[in-house]
């Protein structure tokens, strides 16, 4: 599958995260086969294709969070900073400090909004209230939501509209200083003018973080991504720059997908 | 994890957090075993049960053997025991219960489901399970002060009279009209049990797809052919894991059974004597039993009870976990 | 409906349907009217018998005057004790069975023997706890009284917590675990709270349980004439007194026998409506 890694302007920026031949198992079906692509550092990439092509499979598979679950496992490797996740040895909390993740549906928890964030933040870090609450209105600025809600940090975060829990869950998620953001399908669940949000707040996180998203929304990879993975029944058929591959795409499937002749 | 690279970048070092992280994972550890250790405890609760009404039972098992299910003489004095007139006295007042409780509970429950105007429903409903709640202690009292004397002045009578001449069914209802006795132990179990039978029955049919009712419903079905066509057939099951679970709790019943029953050892072949459970024996006796055989014979009634009780109980179970394994599919 | 379409093959079919109908009706008439009789009987026997003195005398002997204050002290005490003894346990393996050890073989086993346990003979768990406790120690104990409770608060906390467990959604769990927390920080800080209220429901029905049990108090708290607090004494409680009053021959026993069931009818029935409104705030 190394083929499908085109030279691109870009390959002199660091890789962040290296994903090298990934197989994914749900029990005996296999969802992932092995996919190899880099992940570079300070830059959006996109994974796309039609449900069920193992885009948020790879995804869950980058923080191991399907550690949660029985029989289901990943071989291969995953390096992060050259270190492989996959080993047994791993440490998953620390792992999921690096890499936070933010899901398709808001998932505010069941407390105020500045528990809400507070909550991670404490589970690394001992701070004075003063500092805690700097820390608190730095991630909801980070995620453009802090003019919406600095009047009622006190209110539950499930008072929030369904736009604004996702920028709580990824002001939530940057709180706790990670390296690379995985947002899977965040905008899914939401309105336009909330997705647009969404995109400009992802659009400024990236100068310091690295971020993967799914999407199975072209135009919206084409708007922020810098990289596409375009994947298809488990397999990696396509990665490259952005702009190159909704313009012109170098396998015929990947153009008969971003055409619309299928999925 | 404490070579990883671009600390200088963030302020949170991967080492402060190692530790932050190692402490709370002590702390999860902790839980794991603990809440593991509390599931455990269900099942040592359960063996411990069986364990101790073992040992307890032993004595009086192992000096009756195989006599003390088979044989009804019951004398504290001569200290022999047997279990056989309250097992009998068990079974036929649950079986009688269930004759009362299983109709009339599912009538109700397709009178909630099928025929009750929507208004009426949600009221309905909640009170038969508040019902449910009643202590059974309270069916007790009531079956001594007031269905016993009711039944002594009115039915008893009239079925004396009744099946007076009528061969088999004269001895089954042979006088005197005592009040208390097999029959009201019954009936107050059968009370005590409808609104368990109504609220799981209810809970099954409402499990029925409404499109598979819709559909005969479409045929120009009654709404009987309705019941007995689509939603007993496909709750059938149910149900009866149901009834099953009412039977459980209908066998080891005691207070509402200890007021009514008479306490006496003996079968009679007539319903309206009295005669006496394995749990109402307990209940009466084991205060008051001297020397260790009688309170050992005492603790092997329990055990035989367990035991009963917990076959029909498991096979409720497995029954309704079938249920609801259909319905999570 | 045209009389052509009313053949008598149809006539019979609706005469039958009528009939079923009327006959589900009955049955609902009759089960609610022999609750109903229950419940009427009860407040007029428990409301003439009702007094100031009932809720401030001791229990009498046969013959003066009196009240259940020392039954209803005895009650509370060894219902907290159950619930105090009975809640840590059962919400610990509750979790267990729906976080930790949701696909581990241990808790279908435990799911299985605690359904059971739910509708075990009350009656038997005296007689176990009068083998452990009161055999060993050699006399009959308010504490005794309260281990067999929380023997049966147990598994109806066990069974909610549960239940309501594996109703918080997957993805606030993955949300927490993507965070960095251990599963225990994520039990204790999101899925408790977010099962908050369906949790103390299922600790209100079960005290609203074993606060009527009579048969597992029989031979585990005995009873007592006298005011008593000591866990390590025989104790009274309601349900036993109802039951040696309500047996006996005098009539202000039994007098109080009715006052006493008209109180714990009205705590379980009070304690199952707070359970149910608690249960429907979560669910709006």
């Amino acid at each position: 599958m190394d083929a499908a890694v085109a030279q691109t302007k870009a390959t002199n920026a660091p890789i962040k995260v290296d994903i090298r031949g990934v197989n994914f198992y749900y029990g005996q079906s296999r969802a992932l086969k092995d996919v190899t692509m880099p992940l570079y550092k300070n830059h959006v990439t996109a994974f796309i294709g039609p449900s069920g092509c193992g885009k948020s499979t790879l995804l869950r598979a980058l923080n191991r969070i399907y550690d949660m679950y029985p029989n289901q496992r990943a071989e291969g490797e995953i390096l992060v900073d050259g270190e492989n996740i996959l080993d047994q040895k791993q440490d998953l909390n620390l792992l999921r400090s690096k890499l936070g993740m933010v899901f398709q549906k808001p998932t505010p928890f069941p407390m105020t909004i500045y528990e809400n964030i507070a909550f991670g933040i404490r589970l690394y870090e001992r701070l004075p209230r003063a500092e805690m609450d700097s820390r608190i209105e730095a991630a909801l600025t980070q995620a453009a939501l802090w003019t919406e809600v600095k009047d009622k940090l006190q209110a539950s975060g499930l008072s929030l509209s369904g736009g604004q829990q996702q920028r709580l869950c990824i002001a939530r998620t940057v709180a706790i200083k990670p390296e690379v953001i995985l947002l899977d399908e965040p905008c899914s669940a939401l309105d336009p003018i909330s997705t647009a949000k969404i995109e400009e707040t992802i659009e400024e996180l990236k100068t310091e973080y690295t971020i993967v998203i799914v999407t199975h929304n072209m135009q919206q990879a084409a708007r922020i991504s810098d990289y596409t993975a375009f994947m298809l029944l488990g397999e990696l058929i396509e990665f490259g720059d952005t702009a190159m591959m909704t313009t012109k795409p170098r396998v015929q499937k990947t153009e008969d997908y971003i055409t619309g002749r299928f999925g | 994890m404490a070579e990883l690279t671009l600390v200088q970048e963030h302020p949170v070092s991967a080492t402060a957090r190692g530790s932050s992280l190692r402490r709370l994972a002590r702390t999860d550890a902790f839980f794991h075993g603990l809440t593991r250790a509390a599931a455990l405890a269900v099942l040592g609760v359960l063996m411990g049960v069986i364990l101790a009404l073992v040992i307890g039972a032993w004595p009086a098992l192992s000096h009756f053997g195989f006599s003390f299910l088979v044989s009804q003489s019951w004398n504290p004095v001569t200290e022999k025991f047997g279990a056989l007139a309250p097992i009998f006295g068990t079974i036929i007042t649950s079986a009688i219960a269930m004759l009362f409780a299983v109709p009339i509970g599912i009538g109700v429950a397709i009178f909630l489901t099928e025929i009750c105007p929507p208004l009426l429903r949600r009221p309905v409903g909640i009170a038969i399970e508040l019902l449910a709640g009643i202590p059974s202690i309270i069916y007790g009292i009531w079956g001594l002060f007031v269905l016993a004397p009711l039944l002594q002045r009115t039915i008893q009578p009239f079925l004396i009279d009744l099946f007076g001449n009528v061969p088999l069914l004269s001895s089954l209802f042979a006088g005197p009209p005592y009040g208390i006795g097999v029959l009201t132990a019954s009936i107050v179990l059968a009370i005590m049990i409808l609104p368990f039978i109504t609220s799981i029955t209810r809970d099954v049919f409402e499990q029925v797809p409404p499109m598979l009712k819709e559909a005969a419903f479409g045929l120009g079905c009654t709404t009987r052919e309705v019941i007995r066509k689509v939603v007993i057939p496909y709750t059938r099951v149910g149900v009866t894991g149901g009834c099953m679970l009412a039977l459980g709790r209908a066998l080891g019943e005691t207070m509402a059974v200890t007021f009514v029953i008479g306490n006496a050892h003996k079968i009679n072949a007539s319903l309206l004597a009295p005669g006496t459970t394995i749990s109402a024996t307990i209940a009466n006796e084991f205060t008051e039993a001297v020397g260790d055989l009688y309170t050992s014979a005492l603790i092997a009634l329990g055990l035989l009870l367990f035991v009963i009780t917990f076959i029909v109980l498991a096979i409720a179970r497995v029954m309704l976990a079938r249920v609801a394994r259909k319905a999570g599919k | 409906m045209s009389a052509a379409r009313m053949s008598p093959l149809y006539a019979g079919r609706r005469r039958r349907n009528s009939i079923f109908m009327a006959l589900a009706g009955a049955s609902t008439l009759v089960g609610l009217g022999f609750l109903a009789a229950i419940l009427v009987t009860l407040v007029v026997q428990g409301f003439g018998a009702l007094n100031p003195r009932v809720l401030t005398a001791m229990t009498p002997p046969p013959g003066s005057d009196g009240g259940l204050l020392n039954a209803i002290a005895g009650s509370l005490v060894m219902t907290l004790l159950g619930v105090l003894v009975g809640t840590p346990v059962g919400m610990l393996a509750g979790t267990y069975m729906a976080e930790y050890g949701r696909y581990s073989q241990i808790t279908h086993v435990v799911r299985f023997v605690n359904d059971i346990l739910l509708s075990a003979p009350s009656i038997v768990v005296g007689l176990f706890v009068y083998e452990i406790m009161v055999a060993p120690m050699g006399h009959f104990s308010g504490l005794a009284g309260g281990v067999a409770l929380a023997i049966i608060v147990i598994p109806v906390v066990v069974r909610t917590t549960e239940d309501m467990l594996l109703l918080v959604p997957d993805p606030i769990r993955e949300a927490t675990t993507a965070l960095g927390a251990p599963r225990w920080h994520m039990i204790s800080h999101v899925a408790y709270r977010a099962a908050k209220a369906g949790i103390i429901t299922g600790v209100l029905l079960a005290v609203a349980r074993i606060s009527g049990e009579t048969a597992p108090l029989l031979f585990t708290a005995l009873n007592n004439q006298f005011w008593s607090t000591n866990l390590n004494a025989p104790m009274a409680s309601l349900p036993v007194i109802i039951f040696q009053f309500a047996i006996s021959p005098y009539a202000d026993w039994r007098d109080l026998a009715w006052a006493g069931a008209l109180l714990i009818t009205a705590a379980v029935l009070l304690l199952s409506i707070a359970a149910r409104a608690l249960n429907m705030k979560r669910g709006s």
